[in-house]
């Protein structure tokens, strides 16, 4: 029994390392450049077919894909940021939130004309293969690589953002634009790196998740929209909070899936619902939103 | 006005004027075709095992007939319902009344079905449902009618024919995972049966909602609970992730998999190995024998080098059979050709030993055990079933005794 | 704020108001009657949606709740609890309106996109009801079907030109209701309150108050329409409360010109003309409406309806300034 749980809130943090990932890159788009995008699910869809592609036409294997995919995903993300994007900052946010809603629709069924629905093949790395065992748990050795992976990812960019000159400017760029600029900064050259930068690290969970989760062009419609839920329960906005929640939600969702499984998936939004009754900012938020 | 302005509305006249073309009253101008539609999934999660290559078996069936019944040339007709039932009823519709379809044809997504029964039945035209799964079409009073057909499978021939197997040979222990809609709860109702009735017992069951990617738990609970036999009682997406996780955590060492529905195309989703060993129960194959293959070679030739997914080869034998009947009959006239398609016993490529049962107007056919060969066995592309042993129609399928429906004699 | 309507002229509005209305007589026979119907079922949803949209500036992306949960309610009303089909869309309406009032009096203190992410957090809770604890009423999957049509106070339904002309006269006399919400003071108050929230409290008047009303009128409609949908289709299935059934409507929205009168209703019938033409023409549904979608936000923001308005105001404006030109 006590095997079994651990396995369980392993299971748990698994999943909650890929809320964790794509929350953060969500959070830290929304929170620096006020740009709700509904298209972090098609990100992390194309960084495993980033992954899958790699592999099929250059041969390119699973670690350099960790490194490849991102980049690749990142210049994408890019391109639409200064073609279609950046015209709609004048406006009112929920225009762009619209703008990343038909672009998913776009992408999916281009990828679903190009790559077929049934999904495409991509296995875990030989090195990453079989089972550990923890002592307390057996458990399979790549689930163990993808906590790691994204813990590793998360705190690192956390750090960045919190910690460096870097992440300074880029916090002051968004509340001050003018006075930055003023310091000889190029704001629109910094908004796009981190619109960039946010695309990498869902691609980045889409090549860890490409040798657990069928490669499909749908599969980033499933996790949107509770990765959205991860990022109002952490308090929109706020790095630490998404990184948190992701993992938390993770399991509590693995726990509502031991007990009752019908209602796992709703879980989250339950949560949502009763974290905004009682804390409207959300768990780490500030008062935004509000009046 | 300057004509600039009017370009963009100019535009959008042109665009939307096909679609006023004013729909003829039914039975008038259109009796010099015959119509056939394919009502399917084109675009969506179904596209690769149904999609444009069920709408070539089509082809093929009336091009392989001679492209005429009763001296009236065939025409096919194709719909994507993008597995909304709101758009399978309206392009149901549509295809009796703008083109007199006598035949409709496919509906893969059980939904999209039932959506479609309902419209067959008031509107007293033929509907071969070959790619929809429930056997609410042909047990449910609601549903069934003079009307509406069901050919190559069904829930309760997929359940039975596998658990009662693995249960026979030996896996009385099982635990399943069943997505929790109403084909997946069929799957386990019908499974549940099949193996208590070979003296085994279901240990456990999660209900898990539909589209889940993530099985770990469920695997976990699946491990831990003893049995010998996993169920995937499933389809689609749904099993394929099941089935990545289930080799993740090394599942097929101590457990026997069946898995409920599967085609070529899942399989070849994520290559053999993942799925080799797993049982499965298939309505048809191409690479069955010779007959077989020389359809699917003639098909492959067509289709980019890929042979059919059998859900693609029902389609080809229920348009054949449509015809034969209506040839047989001297007219589309629904009941009269209903005469001729029930109690009618004949083997083609796809189905062997089959007739169409007049009580519920169910195919009953050969099915056949299969397993999933590994990769180092698989001798050509897409030949990836091994067929262990054939159950006749009378023991797949659903006994008479327990049909619900009384369609005729 | 949201894209703002362009100041109408209340004669264009009418005219456009009499087009639609007679089209909407004539559109059986134009197209086949069961897209017809779902034309007009679906425009009574855009108009309830942009009730909350375009007139109150609130985005929802949890509006299928109201349609397709209230689908469900007036399909169980009829197929089980017998109700005649005039009580059981009431009691669609009815648990619309309850339901918007419980979601809104949570949420309407939210701005923007917190108050999008919380109707979307409700739609999924419900979405959950419908498919998973409620299945044995809802049917699942399978959807909640052979819903009989009836009577409508006497007059039967089961002849598609007749369903249609039942479901036209209810849409039309609730659109009509609509119109006169929105030019009655309350939908005054809606406005200024979408233009500027701080300046309408600070003139006295109760905004959240005001914007549950709208939610909760908005609610009631679009569970109209849902109720409608059942009635004619014979059955409602469970995509209807998904989300991307809300992401339709507001595309449907955008598509004719939120913020104005009639936008909405052109949106729904260009939206389902087009998609019924692409399914039998073309093999990527997605690409071309995401596609046309994009282009909508970026270069077409005002919708159809809305651009036709806006430059027949550009008109307008330099035909008077012309004429002050030359007067003075």
């Amino acid at each position: 029994m006590l095997e079994n749980l651990g396995g369980q809130i392993f299971n748990g943090l698994v999943s909650g390392a890929f809320y964790a990932m794509l929350s953060l890159g969500l959070a830290i788009i929304f929170g620096l450049l006020r740009i709700v995008n509904f298209a972090h699910g098609t990100m992390y869809m194309l960084g495993a077919f980033a992954a899958y592609f790699g592999a099929q036409s250059f041969g390119l294997n699973f670690w350099a894909a960790l490194i490849v995919s991102p980049i690749v995903v990142a210049i994408i993300g890019m391109v639409i940021e200064r073609l279609l994007l950046s015209r709609l900052y004048k406006l009112d946010v929920l225009y762009n939130l619209l703008l990343t809603f038909g672009i998913t629709l776009f992408l999916e069924d281009a990828m679903r004309l190009k790559f077929g629905m049934q999904g495409s093949p991509y296995v875990i790395p030989d090195q990453l293969t079989g089972i550990v065992n923890l002592g307390f748990l057996i458990y399979p050795t790549y689930r163990i690589f993808v906590i790691a992976a994204s813990l590793i990812i998360c705190i690192g960019t956390w750090l960045v953002i919190e910690k460096t000159s870097l992440g300074a400017t880029l916090r002051a760029a968004t509340e001050n634009p003018a006075l930055v600029r003023a310091f000889g900064i190029n704001v629109p050259v910094l908004i796009t790196g981190v619109f960039g930068f946010g695309c990498a690290l869902a691609a980045f969970a889409g090549v860890l998740a490409a040798p657990t989760t069928n490669v499909a062009p749908l599969m980033g419609d499933d996790i949107i929209i509770p990765t959205f839920a991860v990022v109002v329960i952490g308090g929109m906005g706020s790095i630490l909070g998404s990184i948190v929640t992701g993992f938390l939600v993770g399991v509590v969702v693995a726990m509502g899936a031991v007990f009752y499984p019908p209602i796992s998936s709703t879980l989250t939004y339950i949560l949502m619902a009763v974290v905004l009754l009682i804390r409207p900012a959300g768990l780490f938020g500030s008062a935004e939103g509000l009046r | 006005m300057k004509f600039a302005r009017l370009l963009p509305l100019a535009a959008v006249c042109a665009l939307l004027a096909p679609m006023a073309s004013p729909p003829a009253p039914a039975g008038a101008a259109g009796n010099d075709q015959v119509v056939v539609a394919n009502i399917g999934d084109m675009s969506g999660v179904y596209s690769a095992l149904d999609g444009a290559g069920a709408v070539l078996a089509d082809q093929m069936a009336i091009d392989d007939f001679g492209g005429k019944v009763l001296g009236k040339p065939i025409k096919l007709v194709s719909f994507d319902h993008r597995n909304d039932p709101g758009l399978a009823n309206q392009e149901t519709t549509e295809a009796i009344d703008r083109d007199h379809a006598t035949l409709l044809l496919d509906y893969t997504n059980s939904a999209t079905a039932l959506a479609g029964a309902g419209v067959a039945k008031e509107k007293h035209v033929i509907q071969i449902v070959t790619g929809g799964g429930t056997d609410a079409l042909t047990n449910d009073p609601k549903y069934c009618n003079p009307y509406t057909y069901h050919y190559g499978y069904d829930v309760y021939a997929l359940a039975h024919g596998t658990a009662a197997t693995l249960t026979k040979q030996g896996g009385k222990k099982w635990y399943t995972i069943t997505a929790n809609y109403a084909f997946g709860h069929a799957l386990y109702n019908d499974v549940k049966a099949a193996v208590e009735a070979n003296g085994g017992k279901v240990l456990g069951n999660d209900d898990v909602p539909l589209g889940t990617s993530d099985f770990s738990t469920y695997l976990l609970k699946a491990k831990s609970s003893g049995a010998d036999v996993l169920g995937l009682d499933n389809a689609g997406n749904d099993t394929v992730n099941a089935m990545k996780q289930i080799n993740e955590f090394g599942m097929k060492k101590n457990m026997k998999i069946g898995v409920m529905l599967l085609f070529e195309s899942d399989v070849h989703a994520l290559g053999p190995d993942y799925w080799a060993g797993s049982t499965v129960t298939i309505g048809g194959y191409w690479d069955l024998d010779a007959k077989s293959r020389a359809f699917a070679a003639r098909f492959a030739a067509k289709n980019h080098g890929n042979p059919p997914t059998w859900s693609q080869f029902a389609n080809y034998s229920a348009v054949t059979t449509y015809l034969e009947a209506v040839k047989r009959a001297g007219t589309t006239d629904p009941l009269a050709v209903e005469k001729q398609l029930v109690g009618y016993h004949f083997s083609d490529a796809f189905a062997r030993n089959a007739y169409i049962r007049p009580q519920d107007h169910l195919l009953i056919h050969d099915m056949y055990l299969a397993q999933v060969l590994p990769a180092s066995e698989v001798k050509q592309p897409w030949a990836y079933f091994k067929i262990l042993k054939v159950i006749p129609g009378a023991e797949a399928y659903r006994p008479l005794s327990e049909v619900k429906c009384h369609l005729g004699s | 704020m949201l894209s703002n309507g362009p100041r109408t002229a209340s004669r264009v509005e009418l005219w456009l108001g009499v087009g639609l209305f007679a089209l909407g007589l004539l559109l059986p026979w134009i197209v086949y009657p069961v897209l017809a119907m779902n034309i007009v079922v679906w425009a009574l949803f855009a108009v309830g949606f942009n009730l909350l949209l375009g007139y109150t500036g609130l985005l929802s992306f949890g509006h299928a709740m109201f349609f397709g949960g209230a689908s469900y309610v007036t399909g169980i009303a009829i197929l089980h609890a017998h109700l005649p089909m005039p009580l059981a869309l009431l009691a669609g309406a009815a648990y619309a309106a309850l339901l918007a009032l419980a979601v809104g009096a949570l949420s309407i203190r939210r701005q923007g996109i917190y108050f999008a992410m919380i109707t979307l957090a409700f739609a999924q809770l419900i979405y959950f009801f419908v498919s998973g604890a409620f299945i044995g009423v809802t049917g699942g999957e399978n959807g909640l079907q052979g819903v009989p049509r009836g009577t409508f106070f006497g007059i039967p339904l089961q002849h598609d030109r007749v369903m249609y002309y039942v479901l036209f006269a209810i849409t039309a006399a609730v659109v009509a209701f609509v119109v006169r919400v929105i030019h009655s003071p309350f939908g005054q108050v809606l406005k200024a309150i979408r233009e500027n929230e701080q300046r309408a409290r600070s003139l006295g008047y109760d905004v959240d108050r005001f914007k549950l009303m709208a939610f909760v009128l908005s609610g009631a409609v679009s569970g109209l329409a849902g109720g409608l949908l059942v009635v004619f289709q014979h059955f409602t299935v469970m995509d209807n409360v998904d989300w991307r059934t809300s992401g339709e409507v507001v595309m449907m929205t955008l598509l004719g010109g939120m913020g104005t009168v009639y936008g909405p209703i052109v949106g729904a019938a260009f939206y389902l003309l087009l998609s019924d033409r692409l399914a039998v023409l073309v093999n990527a549904p997605g690409v071309f409406i995401g596609g046309i979608f994009i282009v909508m936000v970026l270069v077409f923001r005002r919708g159809i309806v809305g651009e036709i308005l806006a430059r027949r105001d550009a008109r307008r404006a330099r035909a008077r300034a012309e004429a002050e030109r030359i007067g003075a």
